[in-house]
């Protein structure tokens, strides 16, 4: 069976390239659910886990999984910079363009801008849209919700995921060429997943991911039928003036033995930061307040003004420093 | 004239070393109330743009000159700021290496924010109060770009008259986009310090005669605004701009993919459906495809770098009047 591409193009020395996606259900109607991964080459946690759910949306459809039943029709793009992943480059690897800074996209324009209006088009018509990343190589994200400046029932529908975390942030003027801040001209709704980092295919978060997602279509009466639905854990709900970033004034080796996903007291060690050439311990990065870590670095070089945790408090903080990370992409 | 070189900022590297943002500073030394005003270029925001590095290298040597010949003439404060990414310079790396950000979409930056945004922070402050900031980019490796000025049209109405007296070829008039918020010379143009945003040459290259041409208009702007004395002589104006905007630019982007091969020489005037080049196959003989204007114009924009993916931009041509056409183009 030949797949459905929604893009394809000449490349100058290579064969012909295309964006293949998955359309899962009845095709005469419009989509329920648009799931976007791989716009960054290195974020494999998505492209993994929308493959594997894409197999199994397949299976249903195909009426090899009779204790379920899909409703409703689904699309998967389980990678939009296919050059990129093969290349293992975040970026769109000939003009290093980020193709998450070229939504809506122009379909007569660059090569990238024609890249996000394809995958736009295709994905705009759909009630829900999760566009899912994995943070960078550098910095570790517990899988959570994104939520920018959304509308009370996106606030709803982010916790038919389960996820742990649900995370409301302010849009920056860099992310205003993203594929979410696109979509939310369209009647809809629309999730930004992050989870893990970059560079890397870690296994327990992606089922973790996977099972959110199974029951994100279940609860949403897009999947009928039981037994592979998430737990469900508490979900936290954290506004723009709940998340903390910790920045470094220190630079060196840092070392850390946290994980995210734990809740910390004001005050707990975070990691050490040491001299990489007398080996001296240059500074105790403490918690500066109590709060679940949700980010945390991995990288071990730091630089002065490197992020080294995010931490999600129970309260509103005040100052705040409202930090981009636009290697990120989101 | 006091000749300084100082960095606005220090900041520490992984492994001993440190990342600073140096500045070299010709001051008058006149006490305020006589001082003339401030002004600033600043330069390597992108680490693969090197024709704003040359730029500076050739005014500090025009004010060494004068230095040396009549320093009493400099009458207010000119700061030159040749790289504001040495890092991405150093490395040649387009965006700040490591945290792999464009530093022109990390402005105005954050005193305890990231790396990136407190470099832009640290030179934010440094030039709040300037009476110009000229912000030199060079394109990129992919395309050639001659002389010009590129201005929101939020801030037209402040910086086209100045625009005008710099030597350029075109001024390009665009609408506001928000990304763009971000950059250096919205954030300082929204703070009331003029900043004229120049883009001329491809990157990693230089271009002298675009220097030179440059330089006259810089120096001539600068003696306008009393940074010199109204007697010192600065070089002949000999290029005046023409005004593009998004009604009359025309975009070319490539219809497929191959190697992009020019046939006629940049900043000339085309006619509508004259062949501007084509795009053959490594493979075959054959053309590909072939590069026409869809307009009478001039071609301000053309590619440098032959290999083309379908959709990249290979020249942007300036549609003209045809009452306009003559005499145009001429360098």
């Amino acid at each position: 069976m030949t797949a459905p591409t929604l893009l394809r193009m000449t490349a100058p020395l290579r064969e012909d390239f295309e964006i293949a996606y998955h359309d899962v259900g009845d095709a005469s109607r419009p989509p329920a659910l648009a799931l976007v991964a791989g716009i960054h080459g290195d974020e494999l946690n998505g492209i993994f886990v929308l493959a594997r759910l894409a197999n199994f949306l397949n299976s249903v459809a195909a009426g090899s999984q009779p204790e379920h039943t899909l409703r409703e029709r689904v699309i998967v793009v389980p990678a939009v910079n296919v050059l990129g992943v093969n290349v293992r480059n975040r970026r769109w690897p000939f003009d290093d363009t980020d193709i998450n800074c070229m939504f809506p996209g122009y379909d007569a324009g660059e090569t990238t801008q024609r890249i996000a209006h394809a995958v736009f088009e295709l994905t705009r018509q759909a009630r829900y849209r999760i566009d899912i990343h994995s943070s960078n190589l550098d910095f570790e994200e517990m899988p959570q919700v994104r939520l920018y400046e959304p509308q009370p029932a996106e606030r709803e529908t982010a916790r038919l995921f389960g996820l742990p975390a649900i995370v409301e942030l302010h849009t920056q003027n860099v992310f205003t060429t993203t594929i979410n801040y696109s979509w939310r001209n369209d009647p809809g709704e629309n999730f930004v997943i992050q989870a893990g980092h970059a560079g890397a295919l870690q296994p327990p978060i992606c089922e973790q991911l996977f099972r959110s997602l199974v029951a994100f279509l279940q609860r949403a009466g897009i999947l009928h039928g039981t037994g592979v639905s998430s737990d469900d854990d508490a979900v936290h709900y954290f506004a723009p003036n709940q998340t903390v970033p910790l920045i470094s004034e220190h630079a060196g080796l840092f070392i850390s033995h946290q994980e995210v996903g734990r809740w910390l007291q004001a005050g707990d060690v975070i990691g050490h930061v040491f001299d990489g050439y007398s080996g001296a311990l240059r500074h105790e990065v403490h918690a500066p307040v109590s709060g679940l870590l949700s980010g945390l670095r991995r990288q071990p070089l730091l630089f002065e003004g490197d992020l080294i945790a995010r931490i999600q408090c129970r309260h509103a903080v005040v100052d705040g420093i409202e930090i981009h990370l636009s290697d990120q992409g989101q | 004239m006091q000749i300084t070189q100082d960095s606005v900022i220090t900041l520490e590297l992984p492994y001993r070393e440190q990342l600073q943002i140096w500045r070299t500073t010709f001051d008058s030394g006149l006490e305020p109330g006589r001082r003339g005003p401030t002004v600033a270029i600043v330069a390597g925001i992108h680490g693969d743009e090197l024709e704003g590095l040359y730029v500076c290298h050739r005014l500090a040597g025009w004010l060494e000159q004068l230095n040396a010949t009549r320093p009493e003439a400099l009458l207010g404060r000119v700061e030159l700021y040749p790289a504001l990414n040495p890092l991405g310079i150093d490395t040649l790396q387009r965006f700040v290496p490591v945290f792999d950000t464009d530093l022109n979409r990390s402005f105005p930056g954050h005193p305890k924010g990231l790396l990136p945004q407190r470099l832009t922070d640290a030179v934010m402050r440094q030039l709040t109060g300037a009476a110009l900031v000229i912000d030199i980019h060079a394109s990129n490796v992919f395309l050639r770009e001659i002389p010009q000025v590129r201005i929101s049209e939020d801030f037209q109405d402040t910086l086209v008259p100045l625009a005008r007296e710099m030597n350029i070829d075109v001024i390009w008039l665009h609408g506001a986009i928000t990304v763009l918020e971000a950059t250096i010379a919205h954030s300082l143009n929204s703070r009331g310090v003029p900043c004229l945003v120049v883009e001329m040459g491809v990157g990693m290259r230089i271009t002298p005669a675009f220097t030179a041409q440059l330089m006259a208009g810089i120096l001539r702007v600068w003696r306008r605004l009393g940074v010199f004395a109204a007697d010192l002589a600065v070089p002949e104006l000999t290029h005046e701009p023409v005004v593009a905007d998004n009604s009359n630019v025309h975009y070319l982007n490539a219809a497929t993919s191959g190697l992009f091969v020019p046939e006629v020489d940049h900043w000339t005037s085309v006619a509508r459906g004259q062949r501007l080049g084509s795009i053959v196959s490594p493979h075959e003989g054959r053309v590909l495809s072939e590069v026409r204007s869809p307009v009478d114009g001039l071609l301000f924009t053309l590619r440098e770098y032959p290999v083309v993916y379908e959709g990249s931009l290979m020249a942007r041509i300036m549609a003209l009047d045809p009452a306009m056409t003559s005499g145009r183009g001429a360098t």
